[in-house]
């Protein structure tokens, strides 16, 4: 094996990565390395050609492409190592990485190791959709770059299912090139993308959305041929005589993000079951010292911008860190889904990030330590599609009290 | 008079905005969060923009294709008449970043620009 | 027109092992299969077990077979390479009649010949619960689509014809000879192995009238996450159930480290009919769930279908032997109706039977110069030391296409030169193994297309998942145009 060594390497080469490795350099690491698997870095930024990114971080709405220029700049700028098409297949606690490209395989030596590996998108196996298995079926971002990036198109009569925005999106990109979107089909009662996505993207073109309804069945032989869309009850239950047969050749599949932690897993990170991703304390520092979770292998973010914000926390600590210390739990209470970190091991304003359980309004947040309330905050409207971000400062007392903190909605 | 409701589409938060109106007399809005959303209310209902992007068929470049964008909003009704130009326009690489395709597109005195660059 | 001595009808891993079988002879044999690869019906879609012979009843064909067939796997994987383990059963008794029935299952596997069987009160899984268990050593597992491929692909490297898309649409007998009409043209051939699998009858319809039915009986899987796979070491059977509507779910382990659960059983109409059900899919996890209680509710990365050959109805007690046999009516015809489970494990004893039936036709004189394609380890399965050789004799060994099972972009390209000439995204995926993973081409579809534009030159417009119809892409973007 080929060695080498570098202050600090990040696993993955899309935003968070990018925005980590660039921070980590801002904030004195000596050298810095990023291992990306694809031929280029930004990750899945360069297919997403839409616009819409950067709007919080620097007021421009940018498209993907633009945002991850944005920081391949800064990436030459800072003079930090980029290897392209190299997996990394494992690394350990010592921090050393184990990666493979075709100049051989490499071990790494490392003074901090940020994840930012980023997610996958869930098939239709993850919801076990019945029927035929006919080609046809592609989960959105795959169908995304094959039109944007390789100049392929994958259909004509489209239906998707999910209203996340990748599906949105999908839906005005296919209209735009002359498919026919025959619908978007949703299961919840709202669409679960960005309500600009929805004006954008199905309004603007009359797609017709399909709110509470589920695909019950897929049909084809040798391609798509039909999916049969059912509308659900209260309890998700399938209503029979809403049964309706859509004539299409095309199934995208908008199903939702899974984190992807196979590295982190095989190093003996603990995980969250929730988030799907490693569970850290306030500098995103996780269960091994030294390294740090960043982006959407932590948790699925629903902007860049927010992602970016974590991102930089993670590059700066990954250099600045001395010692991992024990610290509080962070638990989830009532009607929260996850809150991230998990851990707090020191003072100073810490930024939370969290999702709620179910769609609400006029909530108040609440954060106690041992049961007594030290944070409280009211927003009108929430949601489990909408990322909710408060920033709470935690004193030293808290820190001794060894009292956990519990972040809840209404007591 | 009537009044229109509008999502907001200027940031990811989606203000749902109220446009009272007289004709093409705008007499009020409200329900937005920040001054843009005030803009972008203003504009969709006397003149509805969008920025389009796209992608232009890219000669001898490490990639086949360049993703582009509007340099400005232009006219919701001149989309598709745009991306009738966008489809029949090929480009040279190497292409940069920032650089217009094509210029005035449609006449709507608006740019055509790539977002990325092609070797 | 060229002339055959032997036209073999369907590319499963029957047809496949006596294509290879015969390959040793200096005979001209051609195999015609209808779908765009090998293994394209039932033989890539079944539990890849090697059976033992415990479940078949003694003196029948699917008895001998399968005790035969299962000695020979051991020698065929170490020469052709595909993978073989012999795992071992546990047919699982979780209280006193079913401890009855263990008993019987041992004397109809000792019967049948079955060596070392053994009723324990103790089994080595933690996660299977059970009062006591009948182990069967000689049961294995294997890849029944590897397997397929490593048979085929040796026997066309020995001058086998494979025509892959080709379907036999009609046959005429003119005196010792059979006139075959495909859609690919006519070919004219002295005998005729019929082993089309569920087209077995329409293939005798066109010489006689078939004095058989056949009852398709699909079975569905799922298909977990290999990050389960350390809750079972060896195959887990229950007792056969007696309720109609119970499955008697099996959880088998698979040769690439994830566990299979199913087969369900279901007489359906169309033997084309390939889908997985809800009601089916979740009966299976709920039955599963009662032999492993710690079977996850959210593992399942895969569901499928295969549809069994059956030569007996349901009213007819769903069990009838293999009929292995050259037609009375039609010399020159063997015909192989209702080869249903263990057909996989009997697979090489009966291409053995059939070269002899054949060799009643023709003197056999072998071949010298007889080649072997032998299977070569997966790159992560090799150490470091041989990862790093290898890359640096080909640096294409060093991309890595597959994310989910580590597969490298030499591998991809050595699936798609296949000496068959398939060229489906199935084809590399049932070679390598690239779209396999828990992101299910997820990542690596798009390499694997790139690929296929870019090495093999094959148009977009024709790349195909795995059939003729299952097209892919409709077009461009953008079309090139002519400048």
């Amino acid at each position: 094996m080929i060695e080498h060594s570098v202050d600090v390497a990040v696993i993955g080469g899309g935003p968070a990565g990018l925005a980590a490795a660039v921070s980590a350099r801002e904030n004195g690491a000596k050298d810095a390395l990023i291992l990306d698997r694809n031929s280029w870095l930004g990750g899945i930024l360069p297919q997403c050609i839409h616009d819409g990114f950067g709007v919080e971080e620097t007021g421009i709405s940018m498209t993907g492409p633009e945002y991850a220029n944005m920081y391949t700049n800064a990436v030459k700028k800072q003079a930090i190592d980029v290897w392209n098409e190299t997996m990394v297949l494992e690394f350990n606690k010592k921090l050393e990485i184990t990666a493979v490209n075709k100049k051989g395989l490499h071990k790494i030596k490392t003074k901090s190791i940020i994840l930012a590996m980023g997610c996958r998108e869930k098939t239709r196996w993850n919801v076990l959709i019945p029927g035929d298995r006919p080609s046809g079926i592609f989960t959105a971002g795959v169908a995304q770059a094959f039109i944007n990036l390789y100049n392929i198109l994958p259909g004509k009569n489209v239906v998707i299912l999910g209203s996340g925005d990748v599906g949105l999106i999908m839906a005005r990109r296919l209209k735009l090139e002359g498919a026919n979107v025959l619908g978007v089909v949703e299961i919840l009662p709202y669409a679960s993308g960005l309500p600009r996505n929805v004006v954008q993207c199905l309004d603007d073109y009359d797609i017709p959305m399909f709110l509470n309804h589920t695909i019950t069945c897929i049909k084809g032989r040798g391609r798509l041929e039909s999916v049969t869309i059912a509308q659900v009850g209260k309890n998700m239950n399938i209503l029979p005589e809403t049964k309706q047969e859509i004539k299409c050749d095309t199934l995208l599949l908008s199903l939702g993000l899974i984190p992807e932690n196979e590295l982190s897993k095989g190093a003996g990170i603990e995980l969250d079951n929730i988030t799907g991703g490693p569970v850290v304390d306030q500098d995103y520092m996780t269960s091994i010292s030294g390294v740090f979770a960043c982006g959407n292998c932590l948790q699925v973010y629903d902007t860049v911008d927010a992602l970016a914000v974590g991102a930089k926390h993670a590059g700066k600590y990954a250099v600045t860190w001395k010692s991992k210390n024990d610290g509080l739990k962070v638990k989830s209470g009532k009607d929260v889904r996850y809150v991230v970190p998990q851990k707090i091991t020191k003072k100073g304003t810490t930024r939370f990030t969290l999702r709620v359980e179910k769609s609400m309004q006029n909530v108040t947040f609440y954060v106690k330590s041992g049961g007594d309330e030290i944070f409280k905050k009211k927003l009108r409207w929430v949601n489990p599609a909408n990322m909710v971000e408060i920033n709470v400062d935690i004193s030293d007392k808290m820190i001794n009290s060894k009292k956990d903190l519990e972040v809840s909605i209404d007591g | 008079m009537v009044e229109k409701e509008i999502t907001c589409i200027v940031c990811p938060i989606g203000c749902k905005i109220f446009v009272r109106m007289d004709g093409t007399n705008i007499k009020k809005i409200d329900g937005y969060k920040c001054k843009r959303g005030i803009g972008y209310a203003r504009s969709e209902v006397l003149d509805p923009r969008r920025v389009l992007t796209s992608s232009v068929l890219v000669s001898n470049g490490e990639w086949p294709l360049v993703s582009v964008k509007t340099s400005k909003p232009i006219p919701k009704n001149k989309i598709f008449d745009v991306l009738k130009i966008i489809r029949n326009t090929k480009v040279k690489a190497p292409v940069k970043i920032g650089q217009v395709i094509i210029k005035n597109v449609a006449e709507t005195k608006i740019d055509i620009i790539a977002t990325k660059s092609v070797k | 027109m060229k002339n055959f001595h032997v036209a073999i009808i369907g590319g499963g891993i029957i047809g496949s092992t006596i294509a290879w079988e015969l390959s040793r002879y200096k005979l001209n044999t051609i195999v015609f299969e209808k779908g765009s690869d090998v293994a394209s019906g039932t033989s890539k879609a079944n539990s890849g077990v090697v059976h033992s012979g415990i479940n078949s009843r003694p003196t029948s064909l699917k008895a001998k077979f399968c005790v035969e067939g299962n000695q020979l796997f051991q020698q065929l994987s170490d020469q052709l390479g595909f993978s073989v383990k012999f795992t071992g059963k546990y047919v699982i008794a979780r209280n006193n009649e079913e401890i009855k029935e263990l008993k019987k299952l041992k004397q109809v596997g000792e019967q049948n010949g079955v060596p070392n069987l053994e009723i324990k009160t103790e089994i080595n899984e933690p996660n299977v619960p059970c009062e006591a268990a009948l182990w069967v050593p000689t049961a294995g597992i294997v890849s029944p689509y590897q397997m397929t491929i490593a048979f085929a692909e040796n026997a066309a490297i020995n001058n086998v014809e494979f025509l892959l898309e080709t379907e036999v649409v009609g046959i005429k007998k003119q005196n010792e000879t059979f006139l075959i009409k495909t859609n690919k043209g006519e070919f004219k051939s002295n005998i005729i192995v019929n082993a089309a699998g569920l087209n077995c009858r329409n293939i005798v319809s066109m010489l006689e009238k078939p004095d058989f039915n056949i009852y398709p009986c699909r079975g569905e899987y799922l298909i977990l996450d290999k990050n389960y796979n350390n809750l079972v070491s060896s195959m887990i059977y229950p007792i056969p159930p007696r309720e109609v509507d119970v499955l008697g779910v099996h959880i088998t382990p698979t040769i690439e480290g994830n566990i299979l659960l199913g087969p369900s059983a279901e007489f359906i109409e169309d033997p084309e009919d390939k889908k997985t059900t809800k009601e089916m899919m979740n009966q299976l996890l709920i039955e599963a769930k009662k032999i492993i209680p710690s079977i996850p509710d959210k593992g399942v990365i895969s569901a499928y279908s295969g549809t069994r050959c059956k030569l007996a109805s349901p009213e007819e007690g769903r069990w009838a032997d293999y009929r292995i046999e050259e037609s009375k009516q039609t010399p020159g015809l063997i015909n192989l109706l209702g080869i249903e489970s263990p057909g996989l494990t009997a697979a090489p004893a009966i291409a053995k039977y059939v070269t002899e039936l054949v060799s009643k036709h023709f003197d056999l004189k072998e071949k010298t110069g007889f080649k072997v394609k032998k299977q070569g380890k997966r790159f992560n399965e090799l150490s470091k030391e041989e990862q790093s050789k290898l890359i640096k004799k080909d640096s294409r060994w060093g991309r890595i296409v597959c994310r989910c099972e580590h597969i490298t972009e030499k591998e991809v390209i050595d699936a798609l030169s296949n000496p068959l000439g398939a060229k489906t995204l199935s084809s590399v995926k049932y070679r390598c193994r690239a779209g396999m993973g828990r992101c299910q081409g997820g990542f690596c579809t798009q390499h694997i297309v790139r690929i296929m534009e870019e090495k093999f030159n094959v148009d977009v417009k024709d790349i195909n998942l795995k059939s003729p119809e299952s097209y892919l892409f409709v077009g461009r973007t953008r079309e090139v145009k002519n400048d």
